[in-house]
């Protein structure tokens, strides 16, 4: 994307004010979203995004640039921007980039920026028409066929220069059931870190479509969840943003530096009960969160968050490990080149126990079975969160009982983790946009089915 | 190649491409933003940027395309590439470039200059300072920001519009955090004060900051079931901001609002007026025309519980047979036209907070809504949100409560609301879209807690 000899000069321009250390962050990303709303393409939005993002370290402070202007003289500038902040002497080495290639783990078949409009739109159309064709009740489907072709470079005044491709498919299908002046709503979003060939190895448009109808038939013919103290069992898949938000957050180095986390302090202590363990793992092949190097060039690595229970490792940036003393993990992470990089999530799992599905249910006397989630939030700093439940039922004499809607779960970050009581053996994941102070970034979640002793739901 | 040179490039290539209708949007903004940890600064962040839409219609259907890189081989490209989306667009709405000879109201606040580094960083640093000395609960991870944005939109068309328009916003933020000696439990508080940089009382600021995070120290729990419902002026604006999309006239057109049919009916409390107005004189965010080049103006969309109007754009004012709103909004510069509201409020009443406390007697202040993109639905109405706040017994504001949620449905909740406060609170600015309430009284909703 630039010439190695003007990342060296820019690089060595960043670093001339006493930085310790300089990075330039290029992005070259080509964005597709094909829209369909009533059974017709409506929207097509169809974007290039081209820039560079500047970051230099002097001790604990971090300045940063970003620009669109990639000319020499344009990226000059913005080095003279970042460094202006500071007022040191350049430390006088020349710096050198050399070239180091990591190696790709996701193979990419149908690669979506050379396929044709119609081809993606037929696979759109399936969905959708699948859904609206589902019951008489489905009042309205809209569904987006999104692909990103994402090409980063990062270079660095410690001779770093490494690049990755990055592309990802997703197709969101939305339902609307409607009766009687009421509307539900039933979703499917899966993404994968590959090409259009996940529509016939992963999952097909009909069943994107089909499971959006379902879902929202389902909630339309349900009542309203009551309120209060419950056991809760929580399905696979997109269930596992329990952890993500209940516990992965307070676990980035983003609040943990800053001493913003409930679980600062805390490594090698028991945060949650033995059946949990917990992983953080960015080298999935073609997993929705999977990068061969992070936004830094650090390579993706396997992170044991939580084992048995004990708190392995947090997920730390340069930058916020040098307030910790602590290594990178591989998480480095930022939406585009004009965010601050910080600190962020790519799958993370709460992994396979020993209990079985039907202990789990019936289990349970009176309590939420939460078969899908939506999603949610968390407050790092007192580990607040909550997440809104999707599609629930509740839970009788260890039978799964009727439908209910607008459920959703709160609680305390540091408390479920100890309510975990029962973990299930068949793990699977769901596809998030997590959004944070990097921006939005594609994460993977996922758990087996599991048990929550008590939480509160919020109904009515 | 800076824009106006990228922009004549793509205004020629759509003409030697033999279109007729055609306009380009370009949107750009400088940016600067230090934030400080302990007395440090250790975050500061610059940035510059810009980005351009092309659209234009083919055979009647308008095709999208968008770029950061100014360059001849990205101005052919892009109307090439929005050339062929427009072939693939199946929808029959009437599309349309929107013509020269609209009216445009002037703007009543012009966006300040970006402050240098230094004056960013002392206001930064000050805050901090002052942060700490207000109370000596105040622990790290404490920490104080300023921004300042400016930026500008500008749009061109083959129908002789040629308009820009300058807009900005900055601010000062203070999020402070305290502990109690000895304990493990940390309570946050987050103020922001919106307005030039240097002009902003810090004081103040700093008051209020370590204020809010000390009024929700050692919250109590609230017992489940139905309670009369105070939201704060910036939380009834987070709830106006999570359901504006009800008030399009494309999600209505769609089926997906469930305002459908319901243009001059009742659909909120005689008492309830939402105003949207884009030149609500508080903010640097004014805009005289939409995204598509229409004048925008103020007007009441919901009057006295009349849904007095939806919000339109060109192509949904002319579907259902009406004139724009002027309310054309694109989510960044490469989204295509949408719709959104700008300073969207509900009007204020008369009542101070405490006059509305003393009416109410018993029920829950809500201060903290969590999580509004998951568990509030626009489709439905309904919503299921993590809370926190404070007991309303006696008339009077009692002690702290969280950790319960507050659940019902928005349509339900604008036809329950008995009171409207005086205090009329905004959120920062959304891009144009800027959201504020008072504190109103909601009937009855229910909630879930021990």
């Amino acid at each position: 994307m630039i010439a190695k000899a003007i990342l060296n000069r820019v690089l060595a321009r960043a670093m001339s004010t006493g930085a310790d250390f300089a990075e330039i962050f290029a992005e070259r990303t080509l964005n597709k979203n094909i829209q369909m709303v009533d059974g017709k393409v409506n929207e097509i939005a169809d974007s290039l995004l081209s820039g560079v993002g500047i970051r230099i370290f002097a001790g604990l402070r971090c300045v940063c640039a970003s620009t669109t202007d990639l000319s020499e003289s344009g990226l000059l500038l913005a080095a003279d921007r970042v460094a202006s902040a500071l007022s040191g002497a350049p430390a006088g080495q020349p710096i050198y980039v050399k070239e180091r290639i990591f190696g790709d783990v996701h193979p990419i078949r149908i690669v979506p920026s050379d396929v044709k409009n119609k081809e993606k739109i037929d696979l759109l159309k399936e969905a959708c028409f699948t859904a609206k064709d589902y019951h008489d009740e489905i009042a309205q489907v809209a569904g987006t066929l999104l692909d990103v072709d994402h090409n980063i470079l990062i270079a660095n005044s410690e001779g770093l220069l490494a690049q990755d491709r990055q592309i990802r498919t997703r197709m969101v299908v939305d339902a609307i059931a409607y009766k009687d002046g009421e509307n539900q709503t039933g979703h499917c979003r899966p993404g994968r870190r590959m090409g259009l060939e996940m529509f016939e190895t992963v999952i097909t448009p009909k069943e994107v479509g089909e499971h959006a109808a379902k879902q929202a038939i389902t909630m339309l013919h349900a009542g309203y969840c009551p309120a209060g103290k419950m056991t809760v069992a929580i399905e696979n898949g997109f269930g596992g943003v329990i952890f993500h938000e209940a516990c992965g957050h307070s676990l980035e180095a983003t609040s943990v530096a800053l001493g913003r986390s409930q679980f600062c302090g805390k490594l090698g202590q028991k945060i949650a009960t033995e059946k949990v363990t917990a992983v953080d793992d960015g080298t999935i092949p073609n997993a929705w969160g999977s990068i061969n190097i992070d936004d830094e060039g650090h390579p993706s690595q396997r992170n044991v968050l939580i084992e048995k229970g004990v708190l392995k490792s947090y997920m730390i940036d340069r930058f916020n490990g040098r307030r910790m003393g602590m290594e990178a993990t591989g998480n480095c992470r930022r939406q585009d080149y004009t965010f601050t990089p910080t600190s962020r999530m790519t799958n993370t799992v709460i992994m396979p126990g020993e209990d079985k599905n039907e202990d789990i249910i019936s289990s349970i006397e009176y309590g939420l079975y939460a078969k899908e989630m939506g999603g949610g939030s968390v407050n790092p700093v007192t580990g607040d969160f909550n997440f809104a439940v999707r599609e629930a039922y509740m839970v009788r004499n260890g039978k799964i009982c009727e439908p209910v809607r607008g459920a959703s779960l709160i609680g305390r970050g540091s408390e479920i983790l100890q309510d975990i009581d029962m973990v299930g053996t068949d793990l699977a994941t769901g596809q998030g946009m997590c959004g944070s102070s990097s921006g939005s970034i594609p994460t993977d979640v996922g758990q087996p089915l599991i048990r929550v002793s008590s939480i509160t739901v919020g109904g009515r | 190649m800076e824009y106006q040179e990228f922009k004549s490039a793509v205004l020629k290539a759509a003409r030697e491409a033999g279109l007729e209708e055609y306009e380009l949007y370009y949107k750009n903004s400088s940016e600067m933003a230090v934030s400080v940890y302990r007395e440090e600064v250790n975050q500061f962040t610059t940035a510059t940027g810009g980005g351009a839409c092309f659209r234009c219609i083919v055979g009647g259907k308008m095709g999208y395309a968008a770029t950061e890189c100014f360059d001849e081989e990205q101005a052919a490209s892009l109307v090439e590439r929005a050339m062929d989306n427009a072939a693939s667009i199946e929808t029959e709405d009437e599309v349309v470039i929107h013509p020269a000879g609209d009216e445009y109201q002037k703007v009543s606040r012009m966006p300040g200059e970006i402050p240098s580094a230094d004056v960013m960083t002392s206001v930064a640093m000050d805050c901090q300072k002052r942060l700490y000395a207000e109370d000596a609960r105040v622990i790290d991870g404490t920490q104080s920001r300023t921004l300042a944005e400016k930026g500008m939109v500008c749009l061109a068309n083959s129908k002789g519009l040629d308009l820009s328009q300058e807009y900005g916003v900055s601010a000062v933020a203070a999020i402070s955090i305290v502990q109690e000696p000895g304990e493990e439990e940390k309570y946050m508080g987050y103020k922001m004060s919106l307005g030039e940089v240097s002009e902003v009382d810090l004081a103040d600021l700093a008051k209020k900051g370590v204020e809010d995070a000390l009024s929700v120290m050692n919250p109590g729990k609230v017992n489940s079931g139905k309670y009369k419902i105070v939201f704060s002026g910036k939380m009834m604006g987070a709830m106006l901001s999570t359901f504006a999309s009800v008030f399009s006239a494309e999600a209505v057109q769609q089926g997906i609002s469930l305002l459908k049919g319901k243009e001059q009916t009742m659909v909120a409390s005689d008492i309830v007026t939402i105003v949207d107005d884009p030149f609500y004189p508080d903010f640097s965010v004014q805009m005289p025309f939409d995204a598509e080049g229409v004048a925008t103006s103020t007007k009441e969309v919901i009057a006295k519980g009349v849904l007095n109007t939806l919000l339109y754009n060109l192509k949904t004012a002319k579907k259902a047979g009406k004139s724009s709103t002027g309310n054309a909004a694109k989510e960044s510069y490469d989204a295509p036209i949408a719709i959104q509201p700008y300073a969207f409020y509900v009007k204020p009443g008369e009542k101070s907070r405490e006059e509305v406390f003393a009416e109410v007697g018993e029920g829950i202040y809500v201060t903290e809504l969590n999580g509004m993109h998951a568990g509030a639905d626009p489709k439905t109405g309904d919503f299921s949100l993590s809370s926190a706040g404070f007991l309303i017994s006696g008339g009077q504001k009692q002690g702290p409560v969280k950790g319960f949620t507050v659940a019902g449905n928005f349509f339900q909740m604008l036809k329950d609301i008995e009171l409207i406060g005086s205090d009329l609170e905004f959120h920062a600015p959304e891009s144009f879209s800027v959201y504020g309430a008072p504190c109103v009284v909601v009937k009855e909703l229910s909630v879930a807690g021990k």
